[in-house]
């Protein structure tokens, strides 16, 4: 072709374009498979026995807020600051994140979300229902105490809380050593317990009879007077001057009163008072040694505590039982005698049996037992049963004609010895007595069954008060529900701690606080089982443009005109927060 | 500026010098190293373009055909299965009269599986409505992307720059990469026809019914014409800035040479050593190099061919149950001639196999000994048994 050619000009184009809308075309016609968006349960908290809704705390924080993250643990748990510290977290070994790389540190944001709430002095906004004429005595002002007055005040009910000894907190404030749990921690929680309204009234110690009198007065009575006294070795010699009672040590030394413990200390006993005492021993600059009739794994003391108490130098006897204490020149002769493990018993604790007539002696400056502890006066311990009780999940209900309602809760009835499930038993006896209050007893298993997170046996105050998330399902989501391809592998976080040399120096705390930074990367590795964290997913993905944006919680409606029903949404959801049903 | 670059690096420049806004490929060996090259690009600053991620190369060309209907100016690069993968909508791309442009890096289909040269990729595409141009060395590569731009959006229509796998793709050669500025000034921003406006909302591609239908295709029929009635101009300004023109063919020693070779890519190359070698013994033979595919040069290859006594088109591809496709091209372009030599097929290359010198004099020996085509195609270099 020449050059000079003379060239057209482009051409008018034709393209196929379309100016009708489709929207006459009704495709929703074609559906027979409905999505709908339905919140379900995560397993970290139907796993957590305060059943805090977790899934949500790590959505909240991820995104910055803080203080309704913190709200959100306050709804299930009134202890923040000092679950982010002591608690054993069970969440965290059923975390589906656990499948994938690592599992959440739900712990460690807990504590960094009640620190930055003390530290900002935020005052939380909660849900509380109108005042009611009932009037609840609480003995007791440990964790159980204190979250059933807690959450009795949010059901509208006037608590008094009696507290024997000059502080509020039972066992965190004379139980629990500093370098776990500093007393402002404690007092933070504490402080934020009060300024809901709950009165502590202390040294104010109550007996037998001082209970009596209170029954003109009170409608309902918690009874959460934990385990003040330690159990005996009923061995001879145990009466000697060196030989202590573990717990009365610890509350010496969070009285300040450091006691003198040069010299071999030998810790009878595997629980954590037994671990607490000796790591307390060793940070008083004497030597320690726990002596334990079965194994480490064994040991009902948490495994973390365990592993820290052998870096930190304790040393661990396992099967070994003390057979006498002697005196001898001001110092004492303990003779240990060997055990073997001899099987199983029914409830899955090893069975152990004297190994032959093999003994060793120690020869020690002082002994602490640590074997176990129970109520102060028989009248604290729960009944077993009888006509008139409930024995319920965590607590034991009292309902005679002749006297209010009296429940039985904290320590001396959970299953577990921890804070979060004493607090999970005040929780349970708060709903009990709400139960029976408003609809009598004949609804108590009813109303209790009705707010169980997931199965249970948590119960939650969220769902019990048909708060906004009270719409979620007890599905627990399981890791194969999680669209994973929406994850990449990303390590979590390690606790920071002070160094060993640093630990063994004071009652400083052990773990250090974590960055606002470092805490969202965290909480944005979370899942967020079950729960719409309004990632768009559906949006996006729609092919008819049917997911439509909107005020409601979630963000999102679907507009069933035009949705076919072909389930995309469904299955892009990340998290398992929508449904796909047959059409009916 | 002159650099040694990896042929790679000359499509990827082209792209940047282009001011091209969204790239979306899919990786497949050869082709991968352009897409690394982009990627970075967009990475690091140096384009200001976004780089799509996609699952295959079908939605590479997907995404594009959103991107360009609005009106930004959009390429991808592929190669062999993932241009076979991308079929479907390479006829969309042209009756939506996009102007996209593709590097497509030619390697063998599959199976066995065979990443090196071999023009059947490419050449099995060519009844989509996409302009094709096929490249001898880096330079030309480089230049044919920019010049695709400019003529792909002077006729709404998209164009594929084909290079051959690993000698142009992973070879490095001297390469002039032109100042920016020098190439803002012969490709301007591109004034879309026609583009998505949110204002007046529509849908592209909708039903049109055989009363309609027809017309739209002509029209890409025209559009193809067209360009190659400006496909002078193109190359006229090109050579006016930069000092560089490449013709939709290239003859050389045509004018009395009695045998004429016909190919194309990186064969011509070595082509011409052996053309220039054979005149110094004597012998009367040219070379014409195939550089525009669609729309076909006819009456230009006709003319290149019209004195010669035969001719012997050497494909580096083959369309089974006939023959190289560049030798169907040319026969087809000759046949209505009234007086035309007789055109010898030679296959020769195929799958990345040494198209060497000695194998294209074979192949001019073998034109001269016969008097005619004793078939439609020969292939020449195949292991002896």
């Amino acid at each position: 072709m020449a050059k000079d050619k003379k060239v057209r000009v482009a051409p008018s184009i034709v393209v196929p374009c379309s100016y009708i809308s489709t929207e006459s075309n009704k495709t929703g016609a074609w559906r027979f498979l409905r999505p709908r968006y339905e919140e379900k349960t995560s397993p970290c908290s139907a796993a957590c026995p305060a059943g805090e809704d977790i899934g949500r705390i790590e959505m909240l924080a991820t995104q910055g807020l803080f203080k309704e993250a913190w709200e959100t643990i306050l709804r299930e748990n009134p202890f923040p600051g000092v679950c982010g510290r002591v608690c054993y977290h069970p969440c965290e070994s059923v975390c589906n994140r656990g499948e994938f790389d690592e599992a959440i540190a739900i712990h460690t944001i807990e504590r960094f979300l009640a620190d930055t709430a003390a530290r900002n002095d935020f005052k939380p906004v909660l849900e509380r229902l109108p005042a009611r004429k009932e009037k609840i005595a609480v003995i007791g002002s440990g964790p159980g105490g204190l979250a059933g007055a807690y959450f009795l005040t949010l059901l509208g009910y006037a608590c008094d809380v009696f507290e024997s000894t000059p502080e509020p907190g039972g066992v965190l404030r004379w139980g629990i050593p500093s370098y776990r749990l500093p007393l402002s921690a404690l007092k933070n929680d504490l402080s934020q317990i009060e300024s809901q309204g709950v009165l502590i009234h202390q040294g104010r110690r109550i007996t037998s009879d001082t209970l009596e009198n209170m029954y003109g007065i009170y409608d309902g009575i918690l009874l959460c007077c934990g385990h003040s006294a330690s159990r005996s070795l009923g061995i001879p010699g145990e009466d000697s001057e060196g030989v202590r009672k573990g717990l009365d040590f610890l509350r010496r030394v969070r009285e300040g009163d450091n006691p003198v413990v040069e010299g071999l200390s030998v810790i009878i006993g595997g629980g954590n008072t037994a671990v607490d005492v000796a790591r307390s021993v060793i940070r008083l600059g004497g030597k320690a040694l726990i002596a334990y009739r079965r194994r480490r794994q064994d040991m009902p003391a948490f495994e973390d505590e365990v592993a820290m108490l052998l870096d930190e130098g304790v040393e661990l006897r396992e099967l070994v039982a003390p057979i006498k204490i002697t005196e001898d020149d001001g110092e004492y002769i303990l003779t240990l005698g060997s055990m073997r493990v001899a099987g199983e018993d029914t409830d899955g604790r090893t069975r152990i049996e004297r190994d032959g007539d093999t003994t060793e002696e120690i020869r020690v400056q002082r002994v602490f037992t640590a074997i176990g502890e129970m109520a102060a006066e028989a009248w604290l311990e729960p009944p077993e049963q009888g006509s008139d009780i409930k024995i319920l999940n965590n607590s034991v209900m009292v309902n005679r004609s002749d006297q209010p309602a009296v429940v039985f809760g904290g320590d001396l009835t959970a299953g577990v010895k921890s804070v979060v499930n004493a607090v999970a038993s005040g929780k349970e006896a708060a709903i009990a007595l709400d139960i029976v209050f408003r609809k009598g007893l004949d609804s108590l298993d009813e109303g209790l069954a009705d707010c169980v997170v997931g199965e249970g046996p948590a119960h939650s105050m969220e769902i019990y008060m048909r708060g906004e998330r009270f719409t979620r399902n007890s599905h627990i989501v399981t890791y194969e529900e999680i669209n994973t391809d929406y994850f990449s592998f990303t390590q979590g976080i390690t606790q920071p701690r002070l160094l060993k040399d640093e630990r063994l120096s004071s009652f400083e705390e052990i773990d250090l606080k974590i960055s606002a930074s470092v805490a969202m990367r965290e909480s944005e590795r979370c899942f967020n089982c079950g729960l719409c964290n309004q990632c768009d997913n559906c949006y996006i993905y729609c092919p008819d443009m049917s997911v439509v944006h909107d005020n409601s919680i979630n963000g999102h409606h679907i507009d069933f005109d035009y949705c076919k029903g072909c389930g995309i949404c469904v299955v892009e959801c990340p998290r398992n927060a929508m449904s796909l049903e047959e059409e009916e | 500026m002159k650099r040694v670059v990896e042929g790679s690096e000359a499509v990827a420049e082209a792209v940047r010098l282009a001011r091209v806004k969204v790239i979306s490929a899919y990786p497949i060996t050869p082709q991968t190293h352009i897409v690394e090259f982009l990627s970075e690009y967009c990475a690091n600053g140096t384009m200001d373009a976004r780089f799509l991620r996609v699952e295959s190369e079908h939605s590479a060309m997907a995404a594009l055909i959103g991107t360009a209907t609005t009106g930004v100016r959009s390429f991808t690069a592929t190669s062999g299965q993932g241009l076979a993968l991308m079929h479907e909508l390479l006829h969309w791309t042209s009756g939506a009269r996009l102007p996209i442009v593709m590097a497509e890096v030619n390697r063998a289909l599959a199976p066995g599986w065979n990443i090196w040269v071999d023009q059947t990729d490419s050449l099995a595409q060519r009844d989509t409505g996409w302009i094709q141009l096929y490249c001898e060395d880096s330079q030309e590569v480089l230049d044919t992307i920019i010049q695709a731009y400019r003529l792909g959006e002077l006729v709404n229509l998209p164009v594929m720059v084909v290079l051959d796998a690993f000698f142009l793709s992973h070879t490095y050669e001297p390469v002039d990469i032109p100042d920016q500025e020098l190439v803002d000034g012969y490709l301007p921003p591109w004034e879309p026809k026609f583009q998505l406006d949110p204002e007046e909302p529509c849908a592209f591609g909708s039903l049109v019914t055989p009363a309609f239908y027809m017309e739209m295709r002509q029209g890409i029929a025209r559009a193809m014409e067209d360009a190659l009635a400006m496909f002078p101009q193109v190359e006229d300004e090109y050579e006016r800035i930069f000092n560089r023109r490449y013709g939709e063919i290239e003859r050389v020693f045509c004018d009395d040479a009695e045998i004429i070779m016909v190919t194309s890519g990186t064969a011509a190359s070595t082509s011409r050593l052996v053309v220039e070698n054979l005149r110094a013994r004597g012998e009367k033979v040219g070379l014409l190099k195939v550089r525009l595919f669609r729309p076909f040069p006819v009456e230009l290859v006709r003319g290149a061919l019209a004195s010669a006594k035969k001719v012997a088109v050497i494909d580096r591809n083959f369309s089974f149950g006939a023959s190289g496709i560049f030798a169907q091209e040319v026969r087809a372009a000759l046949c209505n001639t009234l007086k035309h030599p007789p055109v010898f097929g030679y296959v020769a290359g195929i799958g990345g196999r040494d198209l060497t010198a000695d194998v294209i004099e074979d192949i001019y020996r073998r034109a001269k000994a016969s008097d005619f085509p004793e078939a439609e195609s020969v292939w020449v270099g195949l292991q002896e048994g």
